[in-house]
């Protein structure tokens, strides 16, 4: 039993509660596109409300009324046009054994443990007909703030974006409009089934005839388009192109005879907008782009109907709390709202992009560079085989002596600050171009790590080859690799700072930290001699060794002589060649240090009176509601509370028409 | 209002900054000047560094004189190899060097060849002597005859036994052989309660004999012998010479040419040095230091000369290629 507070128009001001027993309740599913209740009045009446997508209520219209019906739908199309969400409102009524026969049946395929859905689709295909229209409702489905500016810098960065939307198709271009990917300059293709050729063949009714004919029109459409694409190819200045395609037609142009052409097609677009799309459509068109044209695909959505989309993607994020968190739970990334996008590809993306280029290659070169030294050692020995370093140096040279620090890199390395990695879209695509991880990036650090192997080796092995002590005394071994195992260390450790763009507290902590712990360790290691040990060929090794000065000297040496050549390389190509992050890293070396201060007090003074309005009202309390969408504002909500603050919003036109028309309806009273 | 104020302060905490990747950091960019400057800097150290290593290095006098060709006797020349093992024949040799200024001999061996000889040898036997039973990482010099042999090993087994005596006008000097080793290896690697035990009582013999009533701490010359050092071509400290010489004495050296380098073709020397406090006569380091200095500053200047001449406008946007491009449309 529910109770609806009705306020009749001749009655103005005067309300009262109205008793309805819902009897039954047939739930909406995206196959069906609509939902039904059926409810008793509280004089016994038996009515069925209905309420869903315009096409499929005006499939089960009941004859007559057809002036409403007509009238309804032009109105329809000024809401698509208006960039509207539309939704049309039928009731029937039921005669009571009608009601009980069907009501039998529902009940049996509601309790059936079988095929459920199926069956329950198949008992409200059997109420859902004869309907009479009531009317249509237009929502203003408000596109998240900040939106159209996201696409536009997302675009800038060379990321191509299609729109997937179970919208109308004009719905769907004015929302395209808004956002900017699609422009009265580009040239449109639009692949529609709503031409009148196809429509009358829909109404001649046979199937067959009107997949063949839909499928023969898709395919002329497609040829005919990839046919004149080319022209506007070859100049650059020409019009870029853009493609709408609606459901049904890309239900024929993704069959395997058609897929190849409606792909050449779309990649040579830079927008592509696809309209009435079932979920199991967004997730097809999701894999084409992914195995066709071997891109990364990302997609992004709020609901569940783009649940399969997201998971067919390479990497899928879903939007939170709009409609529900089916598409959170199903996504790679979850954000809260469209905007955080940018920030989630242009900041974070390739911050990633550039932390793991740096940690890989910087494993690699300083193990390359540590081992080598051994390698180099081989020739002296004859080949036998002696290790150069002791067994613990090599355990726990990438355990402890060398691991935190590039740790911390890829953690915290920022080549530029998050505001200028928006400012600068375009950067996003070295890491496109995998600029940072290729052939020759990779030969360069190799060929480094050679040299300064040899630098480590040949340096420490010839200048300890007499006598070092000022007595005398000669060095073994084990000396000499303990200092040249210092050397790597040291140096390794100094090469990392070198290679880091930003360079934090946690940096200088963890390297001297590094560097630190090996001298611990050595001293302690070479202090003490256990019952343990199988040999004791570092007894003593470090004290000995800072005994003398020739520690010193070849400690400052060493790891400038090996850090030259690549300090050399660093400038020259910094200077000569610089990567575009180092351009805008210059240009803006001398910002202030703007990291504590919230963003909206760097823009206060940049907003435009719009923002600056919807700024305020969004500080204003709001109510809470249960819907917490835009799609079911109301339009005099924001307008009401903010009068009550004092604050000016003007009224949006159709509310402005609809208050028009009530007043002429009371006007005769 | 309140709310605010919480928000910044919330903002200003470590784990905050932290979370939101907003730690302060100072952002290094590598401009021309910092390069000049570094490399500048870097030729300021090094060369003075440099100069003074060479200056130690070039004080010390070093005089190198190959004897293991010369010190056999002229028909056993062909073959050295059995001449050497020949225990008949004795070894002395004659040799005379003009020194200026020695005070350190060294004996150096080339041409070892290392990996199982550096693992042949047991420390633990070192210090406890027979007690001590777990020496299979001496193979192959372990025990003889079934009974253990102290110190084992095949680094022990191939002591350096050539001698030396040094006579200069007709008066012997002398030679400290004690304090030869590090003192480390001196007090705890080798123990004073064990002595040589059943030492080169082998059918090879692979060089010195040791003296079993002498324990092995006071055993200077294997203390020495038994610091492996790193290259195949390597010098031990043989002894101290602590009379000064004057400049262009002429030392008589009598030796003992007993140590068989001829099987393995490698070569003996005898060096006499002084030293100094960066040690013996080694040119590398100054050198290299020296080289460091130089290219850096050749470096400094020729960055210099191309800053002035292909003056690339310092964070100058219109290089990057997206705007590069709206110049062509």
């Amino acid at each position: 039993m529910i109770y609806v507070r009705e306020s009749h128009v001749e009655k103005m001001g005067k309300t009262q509660d109205v008793s309805y027993e819902i009897l039954n309740v047939l739930e909406f599913n995206s196959t069906r596109k609509r939902q039904s209740v059926v409810c008793r009045y509280r004089d016994g009446r038996l009515v069925l409300f209905c309420k869903g997508a315009d096409t499929v209520i005006y499939e089960r219209l009941g004859t007559g009324n057809g002036d409403l019906n007509k009238v309804t739908r032009v109105h329809l199309e000024q809401f698509g046009s208006a960039g509207l969400r539309t939704l049309c409102l039928a009731y029937r009524d039921l005669a009571p054994d009608l009601y009980e026969s069907w009501n039998e049946k529902f009940i049996t395929a509601k309790s059936s443990l079988r095929d459920r859905e199926k069956r329950l689709d198949e008992v409200a295909e059997l109420i859902e007909k004869e309907f009479i229209l009531i009317g249509a409702t237009a929502i203003e489905d408000k596109l998240q703030e900040g939106v159209p500016n996201c696409i536009q810098t997302l675009s800038r960065a060379g990321i191509k974006i299609w729109v997937l939307t179970g919208d109308k198709i004009e719905t769907a271009i004015n929302i395209a409009y808004a956002c900017n990917l699609l422009n009265n300059e580009m040239k449109q293709f639009i692949i529609s089934s709503e031409t009148d050729a196809i429509r009358e063949v829909e109404e001649r009714g046979d199937q067959t005839e009107i997949a063949r004919f839909m499928k023969e029109e898709v395919k002329k459409q497609l040829k005919q388009f990839l046919d004149e694409a080319p022209q506007y190819f070859c100049s650059p200045s020409g019009p870029k192109l853009a493609l709408v395609i609606d459901g049904k037609c890309l239900m024929y142009a993704l069959e395997p005879s058609l897929r190849i052409m409606l792909l050449t097609l779309s990649l040579n677009c830079s927008s592509v907008v696809c309209c009435r799309v079932s979920p199991l459509q967004k997730a097809q068109v999701t894999s084409l782009v992914k195995k066709g044209a071997r891109k990364i695909t990302l997609s992004i959505g709020d609901g569940a109907n783009d649940v399969s989309m997201i998971q067919a993607a390479h990497i899928g994020i879903g939007i939170s709390g709009l409609e529900g968190m089916q598409a959170v739970m199903a996504s790679d990334f979850a954000i809260a709202q469209f905007r955080f996008l940018e920030d989630l590809l242009l900041v974070h993306g390739r911050w990633s992009y550039i932390r793991l280029c740096k940690v890989v290659m910087y494993f690699f070169y300083k193990n390359l560079a540590f081992t080598l030294t051994q390698f180099w050692f081989t020739f002296g020995t004859g080949f036998s085989g002696q290790r150069f370093y002791d067994d613990w140096f090599q355990s726990l040279y990438n355990v402890i002596f060398t691991a935190l620090p590039v740790v911390i890199v890829g953690l915290f390395d920022q080549d530029i600050s998050s505001s200028l990695s928006k400012k600068y879209p375009e950067l996003y695509k070295e890491g496109v171009r995998n600029m940072f991880f290729n052939r020759r990036v990779v030969a360069i650090w190799a060929c480094f790590a050679v040299y300064q192997s040899l630098v480590f080796f040949y340096f420490v092995s010839l200048s300890s080859s007499t006598s070092r002590d000022s007595d005398g005394k000669m060095f073994g071994l084990w000396d000499v690799s303990t200092m040249a195992f210092t050397c790597v260390v040291v140096t390794v450790n100094l090469r990392l700072l070198m290679m880091c763009n930003s360079i934090t507290r946690w940096h200088y902590i963890s390297v001297g930290g590094s560097i630190i712990v090996w001298f611990v360790f050595i001293f302690i290691y070479s202090g003490i001699m256990t019952r343990f040990d199988r040999n004791d060929n570092m007894f003593w090794v470090i004290y000995v060794l800072m005994s003398t000065s020739y520690f010193y000297v070849t400690l400052l040496l060493v790891p400038v002589a090996a850090l030259l050549g690549d300090f050399l390389y660093l400038g020259v190509q910094r200077w000569f060649f610089p990567y575009d992050y180092q351009i805008v890293q210059e240009s803006h070396k001398d910002d202030a240090d703007s990291i504590n201060k919230p963003d909206s007090q760097e823009t206060k003074e940049h907003l435009t009176p719009d923002e600056a309005r919807s700024n305020e009202i969004s500080q204003l309390p709001k109510e809470v509601s249960k819907h917490s969408g835009f799609a079911f504002d109301s339009p005099g909500y924001e307008s009401f509370f903010a009068t009550q603050f004092g604050k000016y919003v003007p009224p949006k036109a159709w509310d402005v028409a609809r208050r028009a028309s009530m007043k002429s309806k009371s006007k005769p009273k | 209002m309140d709310t605010d104020r919480e928000r910044h302060r919330a903002r200003e905490t470590a784990f905050y900054l932290f979370t939101q990747q907003s730690l302060p950091a100072c952002k290094p960019v590598l401009t021309p000047g910092w390069v000049i400057a570094i490399f500048l800097f870097m030729g300021v150290i090094f060369i003075p560094v440099g100069l003074i290593s060479l200056r130690a290095s070039h004080c010390v006098v070093e005089i190198v004189d190959r004897y293991d060709i010369d010190c056999v006797p002229e028909p056993s020349r062909m073959d050295k190899v059995s001449y050497i093992q020949d225990d008949s024949i004795p070894k002395n040799c004659s040799h005379f060097m003009k020194y200026i200024n020695p005070s350190w001999i060294d004996a150096e061996v080339n041409s070892y060849s290392l990996q199982m000889y550096v693992k042949s040898r047991s420390d633990k036997q070192l210090l406890d002597g027979q007690k001590y039973h777990d020496t299979s990482s001496c193979q192959p010099v372990e025990s003889n005859n079934n009974r253990p042999i102290v110190p084992c090993g095949l680094i022990a087994w191939s002591l350096f036994n050539d001698t030396f005596e040094f006579i200069r006008e007709g008066a012997e000097l002398k030679v400290n052989r004690k304090n030869i080793a590090w003192k480390s290896d001196r007090g705890h690697k080798f123990g004073k309660n064990v002595y040589p035990f059943n030492f080169q009582n082998g059918t090879l013999i692979g060089g010195g004999k040791l003296n079993p009533e002498i324990p092995l701490s006071d055993q200077e010359d294997l203390i020495v012998w038994m610091r492996t050092s790193a290259l195949p071509s390597f010098r031990k400290l043989y002894g101290r010479i602590e009379e000064d010489l004057d400049v262009d004495d002429v030392v008589v050296v009598n030796l003992m040419n007993n140590y068989n380098t001829y099987s393995f073709g490698g070569k003996k020397k005898l060096v006499l040095s002084t030293s100094s406090w960066l040690g013996g006569k080694n040119d590398f380091l100054g050198h290299a230091c020296v080289f460091v200095g130089c290219s850096s500053l050749t470096l400094a200047i020729i960055f210099m000369l191309l800053h002035v001449k292909y003056r690339r406008p310092y964070g100058d946007m219109s290089y990057l290629p997206w705007n590069r491009k709206s110049f062509s449309g």
